[in-house]
């Protein structure tokens, strides 16, 4: 079984090893493409959030065989070959990162409502960051680095 | 040094210290590109799978492998009989890489295969047949130390893994001398680390050596333990650290996966990756230890402490890895915290046939302060005296020395009570005291490293200057995401006076760097950075001195800046660049590099058998304070503000510290009411993060990080360590929050809302009869209870699109099929059961019919079964006339899970306990069904009863426009503050005639029973609406409920939740229809 994809805005074709595989398994084995990282499996901790069509999505739910035709962005995909993405940068600004293995599920989190809604609220933001687990930073240095990403994103547009 | 330099001296006098620099490892972090021990790929590599015990103590009569080996693409397979059979372990060698004779605890390793793929290596496992002969098992303290309890180890009677005592002082007399004395027991409990990355090995053979990529907090200690483990020289394993994504103390090297992830490639000629899962992470990975802890304290009426006493037992589980040096700690530390003129204690390690425990943030020190720290609330209260001002008075000052010859140099903690006190507003809000809520505070003490394995705790760093000028840091000490490269970075850059750019930093690899101890106890800022600090300055002093050759000066006037050499007093045209003077010191006939050498030696001392001596150079504190606001109704805990004040000396790097701080108080915060499990005959009954959340970001409070003016003489440019002190006193700092809030003490760890509602209404718990639990059923639990791991697939489907409605339903027809949409049933199911849905699988996510979502002329709403969670809850419409949905769709929390949740996935399988259905049935929602008898349309509450044939398709829900004057609403109790499986999920409809009376009322309660309760009430009819009316008429869901006993309630409880849940429903329907 073949699987077509938009990955990061470059075209891929994957054969399934199952029918069932996960879009995880796809990315970090079949493509070697370990900037998601596996947390838990059953979608509970986020650190594995990649967006998909817009939407931030659980690569270990998603099975790959339904990702047909879907436009896919990975933390891999963010950053210009000189630059970082607006959201990465921010996180450099505010040492929004301990340990930094949740950290690409939490940046793909806040790029999905960035995207969509360049000014969210506080409470947008709140939400959005309580969908990934952190271990580490108590989460206060992640929603500054949301709120930083606002601002060099206005910066940028201007 | 640079700081005497006038031109450039900053406040302060430092240039790189003190400073946010960008962190050495963000842009790794951030772009994804960070290797990870599962990051690695080794060519030719095998993947590992560990068969666990099911059983808590069993005896190992036979094992038969040889259905694994038959399978194509299986290297090999393990048990404890082809290891060899090498006890390891840090203090007390009482581990086998794989279980020998015997299993002591659920999850302790019995055989291990090594495969060409994941999935296959687990598969493997399901064809080892091991028998075992089931022995009794000791699953509690008390069972453990009963007269006659089996023992967890043959050679150690009583189950008494270590036991020691002490009396420093005049004990006795000292309760004599009191006026005031309190005491108590307190229960500590099991937490686990729970990083986001498991633990994880990489081992690869070659010539008699192995090369380990471990995510290891500490290399050069795990080397150790590993040699021993595999019966090799200490040099002959060349550990290399990966990142490491996440440790608090739970990656330090006690665990038995990196050891089996050798011996497999040893034993296979390949390269083998071996990564926990999840689950193994909670089945075998070494949790905090959890202690019973009674204290007595004594004072005289002034508040003056006058005496301390403690006896503590300390559950060890079945292996004891770090737990004696852990008992040690709990046991003492805390005395260095106030001016305990004397001190007794009597300490107990006891083994059970329970998950080892060990290392963890706080080391024992938050289960001494869960105690000692309410101890001293209580006693406060016996005084009347306000805690902050009891806690002042007897805090201990730079001078002093506890009973155990803890030595204090540097201490600021009254200046951090004062400065938690002050930024939470303590005098006001004790004085105002608002309803139901409550202010509590804490405080600790920690060490900055311990002598602990060996009379040395000391580190030793190379810093080379290259020939360009930059510098290059040679330690072996190790980045954990607490920003220790970072930081080292900014040591030898202020001591070397090179821009913090200009500054390289190696990873750890024990072939290459020398000795050092890693990340544990708070010690790499104190005794690394002194290490780093000294080879600095050997660096630099080699320098100057071939700056004063080469610029013929002496080298006492020459000082180094910014990167380049030159007088001190002298012009800037006579500086020459670093670079330059190094080039120019090798590149001469006997010419030599500049290499700094540096070793530094905490100055403590090894404490004895008693645990007396000073176990550290230097010592940092803290002091908490929480508010909290209680609901009376739920007992759920609503933490309002905390503030933590840090002693750690001079703030390094204050962005990364900060970040310490916040997180040790969300760890501890996720100790003392998220974090915990139910369990059945040993072992966890669910052991993912379902069961077992930690915090996060919705459900922290406002929190201020101060830090102390501070400055520790023996510490790098004044810092001391900060990396476990903000966790230990949060548990208890809540504790008396709750105290003061409503008057109850919880004193046994979790603090859940069941506890605080059962000691606020007594009276309501009379009657509960507390039952045996009954084991746990399943899919999930009879994988667990068959020693199978997670993940594993036994086969895999065939998946099949189906165009329409009519075509799903044929294919259905011909059975061993499922449907998927979102998918999310299916991928869950496989993880946690092992077993795909069906043998096919039906997708249908692609019908349109089924992804349309409208309202039509009649103002019915009508959702396929296609349309996921995100999709309704953008839709305004919702918002209007069926808030209950709206609110339903809102409240499963995150859009990533709300785009994989469909209408079909949550209404379909007709489970009493989601969401959305519960909402459908308030509001009167109809189901349209297609089966091979062709299509029905009918209530939902009556599909409920009915149940949805085997090939039924859901096709869609519609539901009417609700009558003028309706409201109606959805809520959901979740006490632990995260989201997760509601404990109860209630809905309610209320529609007011034109005077304001009820003409209907509905509600729906879910999670209590198979189905949801639903109920008409009809006593309402013609009522004005009242909470008197509404709390009388919700009374009925009390004996309609038939709720299960789990980690999110007893039934008793669950039963009072449900009728509250119902009232506030309704209420808010209520208020809605106005």
């Amino acid at each position: 079984m073949l699987v077509k994809f938009t990955l990061n805005g470059d075209p891929v074709e994957v054969p399934l090893k199952t029918a069932d595989r996960l879009l995880i398994d796809v990315l970090r084995e079949d493509l070697r493409m370990t900037g998601t990282k596996h947390g838990c499996g059953i979608g509970a901790c986020g650190t594995c959030t990649v967006i998909i069509d817009g939407d931030p999505a659980a690569a270990c739910l998603q099975l790959a065989a339904l990702c047909e035709g879907a436009q896919i962005r990975t933390v891999e995909g963010l950053a210009g070959t000189h630059s970082l993405h607006a959201v990465q940068q921010a996180f450099v600004n505010r040492s929004a990162f301990q340990c930094g293995i949740c950290t690409p599920g939490h940046i793909m989190a806040a790029c999905s409502l960035l995207d969509k809604n360049p000014q969210p609220s506080d409470e947008e933001i709140r939400a959005s960051a309580d969908s990934v687990y952190c271990r580490c930073t108590g989460y206060v240095r992640i929603v500054e680095a949301y709120h930083e990403a606002v601002r060099l994103t206005a910066r940028t547009l201007k | 040094m640079n700081q005497r330099d006038p031109r450039y001296t900053p406040p302060g006098g430092l240039l790189v210290v003190g400073r946010d620099v960008p962190r050495t490892d963000a842009i790794p972090k951030v772009t994804g590109s960070a290797q990870y021990v599962a990051d690695i790929h080794v060519p030719g590599m095998l993947h590992a799978a560990v068969l666990r015990s099911p059983h808590p103590h069993a005896r190992i009569v036979a094992i038969d492998t040889s259905g694994a080996l038959a399978m194509p693409g299986v290297k090999s397979v393990l048990t404890g009989e082809d290891t060899p059979r090498i006890k390891w372990g840090a203090f007390r060698p009482d581990l086998y890489p794989l279980a020998l004779n015997k299993v002591r605890y659920v999850g302790d390793e019995v055989a291990a295969v090594a495969a060409t793929d994941p999935a296959l290596a687990r598969a493997a496992l399901e064809r080892i047949v091991v028998q075992y002969e089931v022995l009794p098992a000791v699953l509690s303290l008390d069972a453990a130390l009963a007269p006659g309890a089996p023992l967890v180890h043959d050679d150690t009677t009583g189950n008494v893994a270590h036991h020691f005592n002490f009396e420093r002082g005049q004990v006795d007399a000292g309760f004599r001398a009191s006026d005031v004395t309190v005491e108590g027991t307190w229960e500590s409990t099991r937490q686990w680390h729970a990083a986001l990355e498991t633990i994880g090995c990489v081992a690869s053979w070659q010539s008699g050596r192995v090369t380990m990529w471990c995510n290891t907090q500490t290399p050069f200690l795990a080397r150790g333990r590993y040699a021993t483990a595999l019966g090799v020289p200490e040099s002959q394993v060349r550990v290399i650290q990966t990142e490491v994504g996440g440790g608090f103390g739970g990656k330090s090297g006690d665990d038995n996966a990196s050891v089996i992830c050798a011996l497999l490639a040893r034993h296979a000629g390949r390269p083998v990756k071996l990564i926990h899962t999840r689950e193994e992470e909670f089945l075998a990975s070494h949790p905090r230890m959890p202690m019973r802890y009674w204290v007595r304290l004594g004072f005289r009426r002034d508040g003056t402490v006058m005496a301390k006493e403690i006896r503590m037992l300390a559950d060890n589980g079945a292996y004891t890895g770090k737990s004696q040096a852990i008992l040690g700690a709990a046991s003492v530390r805390h005395d260095a915290l106030y001016k305990y003129p004397c001190a007794r204690g009597d300490s107990t390690l006891v083994y059970t046939n329970l998950v080892p425990t060990g290392a963890f943030r706080g080391f024992g020190n938050p289960s001494a302060d869960w105690a000692v720290e309410q101890a001293w609330d209580l006693a406060a209260e016996k005084l009347g005296i306000d805690v902050v001002d009891l806690l002042r008075m007897n805090a201990v000052e730079p001078g002093d020395v506890s009973p155990h010859n803890h030595k204090i140099t540097s201490c600021e903690l009254r200046q951090c009570i004062d400065k938690a006190a002050a930024a939470i507003k303590w005098k006001d809000k004790r004085n105002t005291h608002a309803d139901n809520r409550g202010l509590g505070m804490g405080c600790s003490v920690h060490v900055n490293g311990r002598r602990s394995f060996g009379d040395w705790d000391g580190s030793s760093a190379i810093v080379r200057v290259n020939e360009d000028g930059r510098a290059t840091i040679i330690t072996g000490e190790g980045e954990i995401g607490q920003g220790a490269l970072t930081v080292l970075r900014q040591i030898a850059a202020e001591e070397l006076g090179l821009p913090y750019e200009d500054v390289d930093i190696t990873r750890p690899d024990t072939d290459l760097q020398p000795h050092s101890l890693g990340a544990l106890a708070s010690r790499v800022t104190y005794v690394a950075g002194n290490a780093v600090k000294s080879a600095s300055r050997a660096a630099a002093d080699q320098l100057l001195e071939a700056a004063a050759e080469q610029l013929k000066r002496p080298a006492s006037e020459l000082t180094i800046i910014n990167g380049e050499i030159g007088p001190r007093a002298g012009p800037e045209s006579e500086y020459k660049t670093v670079a330059a003077i190094v080039r120019a010191n090798i590149y001469k006939p006997d010419g030599q590099p500049i290499i700094g050498v540096g070793t530094w030696d905490n100055p403590s001392d090894f404490p004895d058998h008693s645990r007396y001596g000073n176990e550290s150079g230097a010592y940092n504190f803290a002091a908490q304070a929480v508010e909290v606001e209680v609901d009376r109704d739920t007992g759920e805990v609503k933490l309002l503000e905390i503030a933590a004040a840090v002693d750690c000396g001079t703030v390094i790097h204050p962005a990364a510290a900060e970040g310490q701080v916040q997180g040790a108080v969300t760890q501890g915060i996720g100790y003392a009411m998220v974090e915990y499990f139910d369990w059945y005959n040993g072992t966890p009954t669910d052991p993912n993060f379902i069961d077992y959340p930690i915090p996060t970001a919705g459900m922290l409070p406002k929190m201020h990080v101060i830090f102390a003016d501070s400055y520790e003489p023996s510490g790098p440019f004044g810092a001391k360590g900060l990396g476990e002190i903000g966790l230990d006193a949060i548990p208890a700092a809540i504790a008396n929050a709750i105290a003061d809030a409503v008057g109850v003490r919880i004193t046994e760890l979790p603090i859940t809302a069941e506890k605080v509602h059962r000691a606020l209404h007594p009276e309501l718990y009379a009657s509960d009869a507390r039952t045996v639990a009954s084991a746990p059923k399943g899919g999930l639990w009879n994988r667990l209870m068959a020693g199978k791991p997670a993940g594993a697939q036994p086969f895999s489907p065939e998946l099949v699109h189906a165009a329409t409605v009519e075509q799903a339903v044929t294919l259905l027809a011909e059975g061993e099929s499922a449907l998927v949409c979102g998918g999310i049933s299916h991928a869950v199911r496989r993880e946690r059961t092992g077993y795909p849905q069906a043998q096919r699988l039906i997708a249908i996510n692609r019908i349109p019919e089924l992804n349309e979502l409208s309202v039509d002329g009649h103002g019915v709403l009508r959702a396929g079964a296609a349309i996921n969670h995100q999709k309704l809850l953008e839709d305004e419409q919702l918002r209007g006339p069926w808030r209950a949905l709206y609110d339903s769709v809102e409240s499963v929390g995150h859009t990533r899970i709300r785009r994989m949740m469909t209408v079909g996935g949550t209404v379909g399988p007709l489970i009493g306990g989601f969401d959305f259905p519960v909402a459908l049935l308030a509001l009167g929602a109809r189901v349209v069904v297609a089966s091979p008898a062709g299509r029905r349309t009918m209530t939902l509450e009556a599909l409920f009863q009915a149940r949805l044939e085997k090939d039924a398709v859901l096709v869609r829900v519609e539901v009417e426009t609700p009558a003028v004057r309706t409201g109606s609403g959805f809520l959901k109790l979740m006490p632990r503050g995260v989201i997760e499986t509601p404990t109860v999920n209630a809905a309610a409809a209320v529609t007011l005639d034109e005077r304001g009376r009820c003409a209907s009322a509905r509600i729906v309660v879910g999670s209590v029973s198979w189905k949801p309760i639903v109920l008409d009430l009809a006593d309402c009819t013609g009522q004005v609406p009242s909470e008197n009316l509404f709390r009388k008429a919700v009374q009925p869901v009390r004996d309609l409920a038939e709720p299960m006993p789990n980690v999110r309630g007893s039934a008793l409880y669950k039963r009072h939740m449900a009728v509250e849940l119902a009232f506030r429903a309704l209420r808010v329907a209520a208020q809605r229809a106005l």
